[in-house]
């Protein structure tokens, strides 16, 4: 499918969607009319709660809050300064502007680097207990617990709100379905799966965050606004953790992370409450709990995919065995287009007597050296020597105890990973680390974000990579395998895909921890092949942690022994390997003197 | 002791849709140590899981010291006396070094099992305290490779233990595994890239191209290598 045909095909479903509620008057009874209109505002917050929780992995409890801001933007206006047009446009800015700053506060509490998941679930959870009090305590002038009502309001028929409820409804939903399926939207999938990685990748997954947050706010709080002019009745309610919480089992009934199956969620539950609550109030409540823990026993994911599962596998034994590989074409990034940061004079990178200790146990100090662009210096030295926080003190700031390390020019001061990433730094970890859940090609689309802004609502079908990145693709064969999820792939690959994410940077420093774990004698000398070409031609500056000594030596112009937190020697190949050091502490006897004897185990870190 | 070590029959696996390793068939004496090589995404890895039971069976049989656990669980099968040795991280991170020992050989005596870990990996005495979350990539390898050493188990399934470890420790290990075999006599099956580490521990080795087994032989065969490397660099 084309990508117009695609986007067709949803604004399609879209106007389709609009005809419905067209028609819903005229199908429905009063008392339906009057109670969906309710039902649809609800299933746009529910939508919300999807997006932060279902794409982006943050359970939030508090978008009733926001919902409430709208709608007591709009009682209070009307209740003490009257309706008037001019005066609805205020509530309505009025309402997003509170909304936004609110959710700006808590976004900032909520996400600040280093905040957990569950903190981030707390904070939402505390915000309505909090909106809740407030409003209990606002007197006259909020109305306490029975809220505001008989304020005047807009001259609208029923009909016409319902009207109003549904479009809202449907443009929302389809533009965050549009959203979420584009490349931009996949980002957030990127961040819920592994958001470490995206930061090394150079993104600032906060901001991410807080701006997804602060638009999921502002929908809220437009749903609360229509919810207030069209009932005439706002109640603290409204900004209860009740209703929050609902909201999260409507989205969890009908399947997080499908948009549609929170909105129907919220629909069919909203409404069949009221049809049912009043007849039997007790009963009702009993019947949706029972059905809450059946479908979550049972149907982990929700209503939704377990409902499309079976015309979708009809469907794909219609049409034949899919290849989604076939959607993603590699294109060679032109040479001339490359955008990393240009080489500058000096030292590509210099670090100057780094420290770190955990507490009392040193695990790094006075190291202190530095290289140049073109320079493939690994680094070796017995397991616990330090290697890994080596690296990891380079690629973010807040790392180091002490000293300090320059990149290109610029010291990094206490800068976060992703602002390393920023100045030329590209990391690949020891444990490969890639987005389980994405593609080959999905993965390195995300690599690629930092240099090619994602569209928001197209997705691209062509995924142009810089040279180095296709080599390692080619290689390994990755490149057949574009279509499938990381998570399938062996080890080995996965520590190939991750290579190729942090090429896709154009890194000018390129800190590398055992990038060819897992991979055959074979494959790792073409790695190595490629890694040296990557210095001689473009001039990188490579950081590179192997064991396999043979490796090392092959493609190494430098190299530096670390042996329990110091430098120990740094020279070149053949001085260090051919040191008695290195034979001592790290090197083995050679192929042939694989020991039978069983010789107890040391390692080289400080006891 | 039973007649049998590791026994897999026509063993298929993998996910949904994709089969890895078909009608897989290995059997090894009681207290022999098998290798099994192949290059990158041949299914080494998937037929670990698979004998473990931490990926579906998709028809065939396994069976370990006689008993048979074609449908079990991985607990259960753990229970069965088989211990894994997994590639990726498989500690407790946030516990400390004993906790770790301890957990696993909670029905061992654990004097005993840190005599053990003494024999094998002193440098782990000296950190029983540290949290094993702070220890390198190549020393947290040795922890696990300990923890199952001590728990002295019928039977072993090693994942790649090699990947990450310094050239000295790989020689040295070797000795430490046969070591630990003599005196348990734990049948083991070690999945390898590392060639000369595989011939020097196991007695025997497979070859496993595309989920199958494509070639098998004696360690102690002069040609072993060779025959190996065919199969590794096609």
């Amino acid at each position: 499918m084309t990508e117009s045909r695609r986007l067709g095909f949803i604004l399609a479903a879209a106007l389709l969607a609009c005809a419905i509620v067209a028609a819903g008057p005229y199908l429905l009874d009063t008392y339906s009319v009057n109670v969906l209109t309710r039902s649809l505002l609800y299933a746009a917050v529910a939508l919300t709660v999807d997006l932060l929780w279902g794409y982006l992995g943050i359970l939030t409890f508090g978008q009733s809050v926001f919902f409430a801001i709208g709608a007591y933007a709009a009682g209070l206006v009307f209740t003490h300064l009257d309706f008037s047009n001019a005066n609805a446009v205020l509530a309505l800015g009025l309402g997003i502007g509170a909304a936004l700053l609110t959710a700006a506060i808590v976004g900032w509490l909520a996400f600040w680097h280093g905040a957990s998941a569950l903190y981030a679930s707390v904070i939402t959870l505390v915000l309505p207990i909090v909106a809740t009090q407030l409003l209990y305590s606002g007197g006259t002038f909020t109305g306490s617990s029975s809220g505001l009502s008989g304020f005047t309001s807009f001259d609208v028929s029923m009909e016409g709100w319902f009207w109003i409820a549904g479009f809202f409804l449907v443009a929302v939903t389809t533009g965050a379905f549009i959203f979420v399926k584009s490349d931009a939207g996949r980002l957030l999938v990127a961040v819920r799966e592994n958001e470490q990685r995206c930061k090394y990748l150079g993104l600032d997954t906060s901001r991410l965050k807080i701006a997804v947050y602060l638009a999921c706010a502002a929908i809220g709080a437009v749903a609360g606004y229509l919810y207030a002019g069209y009932s005439m009745v706002v109640a603290p309610e409204l900004a209860g953790f009740v209703f929050g919480t609902e909201l999260v089992i409507w989205t969890a009934l009908g399947g997080r992370g499908t948009l549609l199956g929170p909105v129907f969620g919220a629909l069919i539950v909203d409404y069949e409450s009221a049809q049912l609550s009043g007849d039997y109030p007790f009963v009702w409540q009993l019947i949706i709990g029972i059905v809450f823990v059946l479908v979550i026993v049972a149907f982990p994911r929700g209503l939704l995919p377990m409902v499309v599962a079976l015309p979708r596998r009809l469907l794909a034994r219609a049409r034949g065995p899919a290849s989604p590989a076939g959607e993603m074409r590699l294109v060679r990034l032109d040479p001339t287009l490359t955008q990393g940061e240009a080489p500058g004079d000096g030292a590509a990178l210099a670090v100057k007597d780094v420290a770190k200790h955990f507490g009392s146990l040193s695990v790094l100090s006075g190291i202190d050296f530095s290289a140049r662009a073109g320079e493939l210096v690994s680094l070796v030295g017995p397991n616990g020597a330090g290697k890994t926080t080596l690296m990891r003190c380079i690629a973010d700031g807040s790392e180091r105890s002490a000293g300090s390390i320059v990149v290109n020019g610029h010291d990094i001061g206490r800068r976060p990973p992703e602002a390393c990433v920023a100045l030329g730094v590209g990391r690949k970890f020891q444990m490969a680390n890639v987005f389980e859940t994405l593609t080959v090609a999905q993965c390195l689309q995300v690599a690629r974000v930092r240099h090619a802004r994602p569209s928001f609502w197209k997705r691209s079908r062509t995924l142009p990579l810089p040279e180095a990145a296709l080599h390692v693709l080619a290689t390994t064969g990755l490149d057949r395998q574009l279509g499938t999820p990381a998570h399938l792939l062996s080890h080995g690959m996965k520590q190939a895909l991750e290579l190729a994410m942090v090429l896709a940077l154009e890194p000018r420093v390129l800190l590398l921890d055992e990038p060819t774990a897992g991979l055959t004698k074979t494959e790792r000398m073409q790695i190595g092949g490629i890694l040296t070409e990557l210095t001689r031609r473009q001039g990188l500056c490579i950081l590179l942690v192997e064991h396999d000594l043979d490796f090392v030596r092959e493609i190494s112009s430098r190299i530096i022994v670390l042996h329990q937190g110091r430098i120990v020697l740094d020279g070149s190949v053949e001085e260090v390997v051919n040191s008695e050091l290195v034979r001592q502490v790290y090197a083995g006897s050679g192929h042939a003197g694989i020991a039978h004897s069983a010789q107890p185990i040391q390692t080289g870190a400080p006891a | 002791m039973s007649a049998s070590g590791i026994e897999v029959q026509q063993l298929s696996s993998g996910y949904a849709g994709a089969k890895v390793i078909r009608e897989v068939s290995l059997a090894t004496a009681p207290g022999e140590i098998l290798a099994v090589l192949g290059k990158n995404g041949m299914g080494k890895s998937t037929l670990l899981k698979a004998m473990m039971g931490l990926l579906p069976r998709m028809g065939g049989s396994v069976r370990f010291a006689g008993r048979e656990a074609t449908r079990l669980p991985p607990y259960a099968v753990a229970r069965l006396g088989v211990g894994y040795v997994a590639q990726e991280k498989a500690l407790f991170q946030d516990l400390t070094v004993e906790e770790n020992l301890r957990l696993a050989v909670r029905r061992t005596d654990f004097e005993v099992a840190l005599a053990e870990v003494e024999r094998a990996f002193p440098f782990l005495l000296q950190r029983l305290k540290q949290r094993a979350g702070t220890l390198s990539g190549g020393e947290q390898k040795m922890l696990l490779m300990a923890r199952s050493l001590a728990v002295g188990g019928k039977v072993l399934l090693i994942d790649e233990i090699t990947e990450g470890l310094q050239p000295s420790v790989i020689d040295r290990l070797a000795g430490v595994i046969r070591d630990a075999r003599a005196r348990h006599g734990t049948t083991m099956l070690l999945v390898e890239q590392h060639l000369p580490f595989a011939l020097a521990v196991a007695d025997r080795w497979a070859v496993l191209d595309r989920g199958e087994i494509a070639d098998t032989g004696a360690a102690g065969e002069p040609d072993a290598a060779a025959r190996i490397l065919r199969h590794l660099s096609v």
